[in-house]
């Protein structure tokens, strides 16, 4: 059965009766059954879970050294915003004078002993190996507007250089793998955003409180029948481009909201895994919950994006950042936990995105935009307990400095992704289509997972 | 395989045939509500009237036929030459108001866009911060006070084109409660706005200064307090502002054509306005800065009044600006502001970066390259030699033959969505919505809409100008920057909004109503409706929301769902049919 004719399918229910809302959860397997027949790329099941820390994190000060002169430059650079009281890590390969983790992460911590927990060190966007010579010269090609939020973020999302296309490659690579990828593929706790969105797909969008039922049309009365037809009849036949696009919308949310909302009531609940009032974590509970329907919707990868904002640390960091990466930690964790207690845990892995690290020097109470960062990445087909790649030294006009702290990547955000994309089920050909800038560097596989 | 799959929805369509007739009915909470509208000012239409001017409407292009569904113009009665048919002036109303209302329409028909214009220019600002009820009644402010403040003066000001382009100006020049340091500030945000309301029609120069000196701007971008650079303390200067004063308010990141367009070097590449050095020399202009009174950095701040200059904190070194234009050493804080302020003012992008946005803000998302020009020069020059005049900036975006007479088949992209928060006060005041109380409730505004006016999630709004969605708009070169609000889950939520805003709120039906709940009274449409009958009401509508173009599909389709309503009372049949209209895709696009 082609997902043609399940549209086909669905629709007549939407329009035959009361809307696929409204079918029982027997009657949704029973559908299930039939949409069984449905190709499918692969036997197993995987998601990436994209976690967007919007506002560019002060990453590197998520990793702290621990002494020598490793601890010496990094508080000279520092100052005010050096961190004390690190938690000792012990990385699988040592890391020169000892490294620590932030204390208000210490929720990752048992996670990193565990070996789900990975860090991919010093990432950054990068067109081609980079020194601070061929920097300072302009002798190499440098990434468009390094330092700028969303043209950084862009090169996140997107996933190339230079910056022709607006398409993310968490989409593309749906469109790779399948030849019409289906919504439930590719969700969203957090709006529209690049990264999901491909030549034809966007994300389904939906908030950390669920999917909303319509109000007008749910009963049976005479006034719900006749605005039921009238709606359908609205969203069809549009001539003006952007009247168009607003109707296809309106169609596509109708349908996909009642498929999600009934998918998501035979999925548990996790409340009791995750900490409340904390706004990440809320959305991360959404992502496990609609995991565990995933045999509901017939997925077979799935790619998910949260956020959170708050990174943007010009001000006030030493007060705020802390909070913030309590909060990351926590959402986290909980996660991984959830993921565990479903039996999901080698099926998922989760990674951190940021616009960019953030300066080494201070502007007095914060951080201004910078360059490499680290990225934390989580799950069982993780190789955890590790750091990947050489943690750059803290050391303002160091080698890596290119000027007030703004540090020369080691590895390009396109390697971390590629990565990530080969464990998803992307062929090395596939992943050069879509990380160009791959052929400039070493290592097109970072083996982190 | 197909026989199986229809024997399975049949089957489907049996079990669930009836299984909905105890539909629990929870009324989705009421939208925010209720002012008394102070109808805008109907003075009569002075019969002597200066002198029209007639911008000469473009003839129909070719012989093309309107496509289906553009109704044939009712007969008018002779009007002045020059001076707007009330569907011209609804037209124009959509674009520089928050929705027309027959008062409105009847008002400005007979006018000539120049004249409407001149009187809303004259009119007096109202200002926001002494509006906030809390004020007023001297209690605690919040943010929903101060979005209910915004509400009431969008609803019952006279002074429309200066408050909708004031909001228009909060979204470039962005603020936001959503700051952990402002969203215990609603006063302060208020405050904020209104050097945009006071500055829509002043010059954008002397706003740009009153935005750099705001205390809430100060902290928004961490201007505040900004130190020049301390190299014993390996302390540089606070890079935030510098960056975004250059990249969102002013100039952007490549340099432009006067018609917006970018300029590229040989090699086809954009060229870079400035770099991280101009950048790091602007940081340092912005030092010396700090909330006013005696010491530099006190733990509580006045947020309210302007900044203050601390001179010992200012950088006085020499800084290398745009167009390598470089400020001597030893100037004060002030004189630094000055001539970095007038540098970017003095860049060629300024007219056509913010020229173009706010064109996107009151017309079309994809003005041609000649629109944005023939604004661009007139913010360059307003006719007397002056740069940055926004009173002729807007009256040459709403007086341009394209906003004026491009239809959708004179011009297939003409047009934007409507952003979602201007379709609520549309409805509010078209159809002078008011509660019990006089107050209205906002706690649901930010979540229904997906905006609030001062409450974007980042300094880059809450959609970026350039947005172009996947699939056809992108396929074909087209921006919608409202359309990167519009995720499933809010779709859905505007069309729970709207019925819960029309059908649940019919002023006639609603027994004792919550007293911030904005009731729609539909007597005067059901009037119509049962009187002169179903046309006589779609002809309104239409006039209301369409500028008295409703495509003929649309107006079918509302005639044949009025007629198998029949059974409902003419109020419900009336507010069903409104209903429709506001969740139909049409209706989504301003054209």
């Amino acid at each position: 059965m082609t997902l043609k004719t399940r549209r086909q399918f669905l629709s007549l229910c939407l329009r035959g009766c009361l809307g696929a809302a409204s079918l029982s959860a027997l009657q949704m397997r029973f559908m299930q059954s039939v949409l069984a027949a449905e190709q499918q790329p692969f036997a197993d099941y995987k998601a990436l879970v994209c976690i967007f820390l919007v506002g560019g994190n002060d990453s590197l000060n998520m990793l702290i050294p621990m002494g020598g002169d490793s601890l010496q430059f990094y508080q000279q650079a520092r100052q005010d915003l050096a961190v004390a009281d690190a938690l000792p890590l012990k990385p699988m390969r040592e890391v020169e004078d000892g490294i620590g983790l932030h204390p208000s992460m210490s929720a990752l911590l048992p996670l990193f002993e565990q070996r789900k927990l990975a860090v991919v060190s010093a990432v950054g966007s990068l067109v081609q190996p980079t020194t601070k010579a061929e920097y300072l010269s302009g002798s190499i090609i440098k990434p468009q507007h390094l330092f700028s939020h969303n043209d950084q973020q862009d090169t996140w999302m997107r996933g190339r250089e230079p910056q022709i296309i607006s398409r993310g490659w968490g989409a593309q690579m749906l469109e790779l793998l399948y030849q019409q990828p289906d919504f439930a593929s590719c969700i969203s706790l957090a709006g529209s955003n690049l990264w999901q969105s491909g030549e034809l797909i966007s994300p389904f969008g939906l908030t950390h409180g669920g999917v909303p039922e319509l109000q007008a049309t749910r009963r049976s009365d005479v006034r719900s029948n006749v605005l039921r037809q009238a709606t359908q009849a609205l969203l069809t036949g549009q001539t003006h481009p952007l009247g168009s696009h607003y109707a296809q919308l309106n169609n596509n949310a109708i349908e996909r909201s009642a498929i999600m909302r009934q998918a998501l009531k035979l999925a548990p609940d996790f409340t009791d895994v995750f900490p409340s009032g904390n706004t990440l974590a809320a959305q991360l509970r959404k992502v496990a919950q609609i995991i565990s329907a995933r045999d509901s919707l017939n997925v077979g990868r799935q790619v998910f994006f949260v956020r959170m904002g708050g990174f943007d640390t010009h001000g006030d960091q030493q007060r705020l950042h802390p909070i913030l990466l309590g909060r990351v930690a926590e959402a986290m964790a909980a996660f991984q936990q959830a993921m565990d207690d479903s039996g999901n845990s080698n099926n998922v892995t989760s990674f951190t995105m940021s616009d960019f690290g953030r300066t080494l020097s201070t502007n007095g109470d914060g951080t201004d935009h910078g360059w490499a960062g680290h990225q934390l990445v989580m799950g069982g087909a993780v190789k955890g307990g590790d750091i990947f790649g050489a943690v750059p030294q803290q050391k303002l006009g160091g080698e890596r400095d290119v000027g007030a702290g703004r540090i020369i990547p080691e590895f390009a955000n396109e390697q971390y992704f590629a990565t990530l994309a080969q464990w998803f089920g992307l062929s090395a050909a596939q992943c050069l289509q879509l990380f160009p800038n791959l052929k400039n560097f070493n290592q097109a596989n970072l083996q982190f997972v | 395989m197909i026989r199986g799959l229809l024997l399975t929805a049949v089957l489907l369509l049996t079990a669930c045939g009836g299984s909905d007739t105890a539909a629990p009915t929870s009324v989705t909470p009421p939208p925010a509500s209720p002012a008394p509208v102070e109808p805008t000012p109907t003075e009569p239409v002075n019969p002597v009237q200066p002198p029209p001017e007639t911008p000469t409407p473009p003839q129909p292009v070719d012989p093309v036929e309107p496509p289906p569904g553009t109704p044939s113009p009712a007969p008018q009665p002779p009007l002045p030459e020059g001076s707007m048919s009330a569907q011209q002036a609804a037209r124009l109303l959509q674009q520089a108001t928050f929705g027309p209302t027959m008062a409105d329409i009847n008002y400005a028909t007979g006018l000539t866009v120049r004249q409407w214009l001149d009187k809303q220019l004259a009119l007096p600002a109202t200002l926001h911060m002494p509006n906030v009820p809390d004020v007023i009644e001297k209690s605690h402010p919040s943010h929903y006070t101060r979005v209910e403040a915004w509400l009431q003066i969008a609803l019952t000001k006279p002074d429309q084109l200066r408050q909708r382009v004031a909001f228009a100006l909060s979204e470039i020049l962005v603020t936001s409660m959503h700051h952990p340091n402002l969203d215990t500030e609603p006063l302060e945000l208020a405050n904020y706005y209104d050097i945009l309301v006071r500055n829509a029609f002043g010059n954008y120069r002397d706003m740009l200064e009153e935005v750099a000196k705001s205390p809430v701007m100060g902290v928004y971008l961490s201007h505040m307090s900004n130190e020049k650079p301390d190299p014993a303390r390996n302390i540089r200067s606070d890079e935030n502002f510098a960056r975004e004063v250059l990249q969102l308010f002013t100039i952007g990141l490549v340099q432009l054509n006067e018609d917006g367009t970018e300029i590229l070097d040989k090699q086809g590449n954009t060229i870079p306005s400035y770099d991280q050095n101009t950048i790091e020399a602007f940081a340092r202009v912005f030092t010396g800065w700090s909330s006013p009174g005696e010491y530099w950095n006190r733990k509580k701040k006045d947020l309210l009044n302007p900044m203050q200059a601390f001179e010992e904190y200012h950088d006085t070194a020499p800084k290398k600006l745009l167009n390598n234009v470089v400020l001597p050493a030893n100037q004060t804080a002030q004189q630094d502001l000055t001539a970095a302020l007038d540098n970017i003012f003095q860049h060629q992008n300024v007219a056509p970066f913010i020229s173009k946005q706010l064109i996107q803000r009151l017309v079309t998302s994809n003005p041609s390259t000649e629109y944005v020009a023939r604004v661009s020069r007139v913010f360059n020059d307003n006719g007397q030699g002056v740069k940055g005049d926004l009173a002729a900036v807007v009256s040459a975006i709403l007086l341009d033959d394209e906003a004026r007479y491009s239809r959708p088949y004179q011009q297939a992209n003409f047009g934007k969505l409507r952003e979602p928060l201007l379709k609520t006060t549309h409805l509010w005041r078209a159809l002078g919505a008011d509660s019990s109380s006089g107050r209205i409730r906002t706690v649901t505004v930010e979540d229904a809409h997906g905006q609030a006016p001062q409450q974007a999630p980042s300094v880059f709004n809450f959609f970026r100008p350039d947005y172009s969605p996947s699939g056809d708009l992108q396929q074909r070169g087209l921006s919608a920057p409202e359309a990167q609000l519009l995720t499933d889950d809010l779709l859905l939520e505007t069309q729970n909004l709207f019925h819960s805003a029309i059908n649940l709120s019919i002023k006639e039906q609603v027994t004792e109503p919550d007293e911030r709940h904005m009731l729609l009274a539909f007597s005067d449409l059901a009037q119509l409706l049962t009187a002169e009958g179903t046309e006589a009401l779609l002809d309104r509508y239409s006039l209301l929301f369409f500028a008295g173009d409703m495509p003929m599909q649309l107006r079918d389709l509302l005639r044949e769902s009025e007629a198998q309503l029949q059974q409902l009372s003419a109020v419900q049949r009336a507010a069903a049919l409104l209903y429709l209209v506001f969740i139909s895709p049409d209706y989504a696009v301003q054209l």
